[in-house]
C-alpha cells in the first residue's frame, strides 16, 4: 500500500515521555553495558539529518513527499535523541550539542569527502540511486525497531521498556515510508535492484558504523545482536530486506556481524 | 528572544527550547471561510504563491548548508531540524489560502522557467561543487550561512509586512501576523548566531562580504521562475515604499559586526535588479 505523506505529517509528533517516570532511574539505576549502548543510540538519532545530507545530494530533494517526508523524520529522529539524552541526564552522563559536536569535529576528512562520494553517485546513477537510498533506509529503520525492541526485553525496567517501544513506533512508519519508496522504485528498474544490490552486498554496515568507533560498534552488538536471540532479531532484518525486489537473498545484517565477530 | 544563560555580555538563543515549543499545523487559525465573499486579487495570490515555494524550499537549502562544515556544529543543526519543520507548516498554510481561493496548491502549479544570469552562477552550484570549496574554507562558512540567513529573513518579513499592507484582507492580514511571529525566532537565531561568530572571527567576515557580492535574493530564489522573481521585486522593493523597505534591509547589513556601507549597498540592489 502507497504510504500517505499527508497524513504521516499531519499526524507526525515529537516522542512523549512527559508521563513516564524517568526519575525512577535515581534508585534503579541501568547498568553500565545500558547505558554505553544507550549513548551509541543517542548519538546516532542526533546524527540523523547529516544523513539526510547524504540524502539530499541526490535528485530525490526535488520530489515533494521525499521533502516532507524527511522534514518530519528528521525532527522525530532529533527528539528521540532528545529523550534517550534524558534518559542519561538522570544517570549523570551529559550529552550537549557541543559534546555531539566534538563528536563530528573527529570525522576529519572520510566525513567531508563522503557528501562529494554521495553526489557523484547520485549524478551517475539519477533516480535509481534514490531508490538505492530508499532500501538502505529501510534497512537502517529495521535495525532501529530491532535494536530498540531488543534494548526493551534486555533490560526489563517498565519504564525503560515503554520509551522504547514508543520511539520503535516512530521507527515503524519511517520503515513504511523507505520499503513503500524502496519497493516502488526498485520493481521499476533492474539497474536500480544492480545497484542496490551491489551498494547493501558490499558496503552496509551497522547504524552508526560510519561515526562511532569501531570499539563501540562492536560493544553494541555484542550487547544487542549476539546469542540466538541476537541472531534471530538479525535474521528478521535481512528476512524484510531480501523481500524487497531484486533484492532476495541478500544477509547483509547477519553477514556484518561475522565481520565484527559477534558470537552467533 | 527566547533565551537562557549567559554567554559573555550575551545571552543565548535557547535552541532545545525553541525545539520543545515548534509550532506546526495552523489550518484552524486561518479563517479560511472568509475568502468566499472576499476572495484574494491575482497579484496576492501570486505572492501567496511565490512565498509558498520559497517557505517549503528547506530541504534545498539544508542540502547546501549540510555539504559544508556547518553540518558539524549540532546547535545549528539542531536549530535546522525545527526550523525546517516550522517552514513546513508556514508553506501549508499558504497552501490552504491558496486552495481556499480556489487556486491550485503551489507545488500543483505550474512554474515558468529561471532566470539565466551569470552573476548568479555562484548561488546556482550544485552540492559537488559546494563540498569541493567548503574543504577549504573550514569552520567560518557557519558564519556566511547564518548572516546569509538573517538577511533573509529581513528581506522575507518585508515581503510578508508589504503583502499585508496591499492585501486588504483581514483573514490575511492575520495570517501573515501569525508567520511573522513564527519566523521572529528564525531571526533571533540567526542574528544571535551571525554577530557572534563575525565578531570572533576576521575570516568569517572576509567569506561573508565576498558572498554577499554576489548572493541573490531571497535564498532559493535562483530555482525559481524568472518572471515570478521579477514581479515579487517589484512588487516589494518597487515604489516609494519598496524604496524605504531597500534602504532599511541596506543599513541593518551595514550595521553587522565587520560589515559596513558596502556590504549593504550589495545587498540592496540585489532587491530591484
Amino acid at each position: 500500500m502507497a504510504f500517505d505523506v499527508d497524513k504521516y505529517t499531519a499526524t507526525s509528533v515529537s516522542v512523549n515521555w512527559s508521563d513516564l517516570d524517568l526519575e525512577s532511574f535515581r534508585d534503579h539505576p541501568l547498568n553500565e553495558t545500558s547505558l554505553r549502548t544507550l549513548r551509541y543510540m543517542t548519538d546516532v538519532e542526533y546524527h540523523t539529518v547529516c544523513y539526510t545530507r547524504d540524502l539530499l545530494t541526490t535528485p530525490s530533494h526535488k520530489e515533494a513527499d521525499m521533502s516532507a517526508f524527511m522534514t518530519m523524520w528528521n525532527r522525530e529522529e532529533f527528539w528521540h535523541g532528545e529523550a534517550l539524552s534524558t534518559v542519561l541526564g538522570i544517570h549523570g552522563i551529559t550529552v550537549d550539542f557541543d559534546e555531539v559536536k566534538a563528536g563530528r569535529m573527529k570525522l576529519g576528512w572520510k566525513d567531508k569527502l563522503d557528501p562529494i562520494k554521495q553526489s557523484v553517485l547520485g549524478k551517475i546513477a539519477g533516480n535509481d540511486f534514490v531508490a538505492v537510498h530508499m532500501a538502505w533506509g529501510a534497512a537502517n529503520e529495521w535495525s532501529a525497531i530491532q535494536a530498540y525492541n531488543r534494548m526493551a526485553d534486555l533490560e526489563e525496567d517498565p519504564v525503560l521498556a515503554e520509551l522504547l517501544k514508543r520511539i520503535a513506533k516512530q521507527e515503524a512508519r519511517h520503515v513504511a515510508f523507505y520499503t513503500s519508496q524502496a519497493r516502488d522504485r526498485l520493481a521499476k528498474s533492474k539497474k536500480a535492484q544492480v545497484l542496490a544490490r551491489l551498494a547493501l552486498g558490499n558496503f552496509w554496515a551497522p547504524v552508526g558504523s560510519s561515526i562511532m568507533d569501531r570499539a563501540e560498534v562492536v560493544h553494541v552488538m555484542n550487547h544487542l545482536m549476539s546469542g540466538p536471540e541476537g541472531r534471530k532479531a538479525a535474521r528478521k532484518i535481512d528476512a524484510a530486506i531480501s523481500g524487497l525486489p531484486g533484492l532476495q537473498g541478500l544477509k547483509i545484517v547477519e553477514d556484518s556481524l561475522d565481520k565484527l565477530g559477534i558470537p552467533a | 528572544m527566547t533565551t537562557i544563560g549567559e554567554v559573555g555580555q550575551r545571552t543565548r538563543f535557547d535552541v532545545r527550547e525553541f525545539a520543545r515549543t515548534a509550532r506546526g499545523n495552523h489550518r484552524d487559525t486561518l479563517q479560511l471561510s472568509e475568502y468566499a465573499a472576499t476572495p484574494l486579487s491575482p497579484d496576492v495570490v501570486r505572492m501567496v504563491r511565490y512565498l509558498g515555494r520559497l517557505e517549503s524550499a528547506t530541504m534545498e537549502h539544508l542540502r547546501n548548508l549540510l555539504v559544508t562544515a556547518t553540518h558539524k556544529d549540532a546547535r545549528v543543526t539542531a536549530f535546522l531540524v525545527t526550523w525546517a519543520f516550522e517552514k513546513f507548516w508556514i508553506a501549508d498554510a499558504l497552501d490552504a489560502v491558496l486552495e481556499a481561493n480556489g487556486q491550485q496548491r503551489f507545488q500543483d502549479a505550474p512554474e515558468g522557467k529561471v532566470r539565466k544570469s551569470r552573476s548568479e552562477s555562484s548561488d546556482r552550484r550544485g552540492p559537488i561543487s559546494r563540498a569541493v570549496s567548503a574543504i577549504r574554507l573550514g569552520v567560518p562558512i557557519i558564519a556566511v550561512h547564518t548572516t546569509t540567513g538573517l538577511i533573509d529573513e529581513w528581506i522575507t518579513r518585508a515581503a510578508y509586512l508589504r503583502l499585508a499592507a496591499q492585501s486588504k484582507s483581514a483573514a490575511l492580514a492575520s495570517t501573515i501576523s501569525m508567520i511573522l511571529d513564527v519566523k521572529k525566532r528564525h531571526e533571533d537565531f540567526f542574528d544571535d548566531e551571525s554577530r557572534r561568530r563575525l565578531s570572533e572571527d576576521p575570516r568569517a567576515v572576509k567569506l561573508t562580504r565576498k558572498t554577499l557580492l554576489s548572493a541573490s535574493w531571497p535564498i532559493g530564489a535562483v530555482d525559481r521562475a524568472d518572471d515570478d522573481r521579477s514581479f515579487f521585486e517589484t512588487y516589494v522593493f518597487g515604489g516609494e515604499a519598496g524604496v524605504a523597505a531597500r534602504s532599511g534591509i541596506e543599513t541593518q547589513v551595514a550595521s553587522l559586526p565587520g560589515l559596513d556601507g558596502r556590504d549593504g549597498y550589495a545587498v540592496a540592489r540585489k532587491l530591484h535588479p
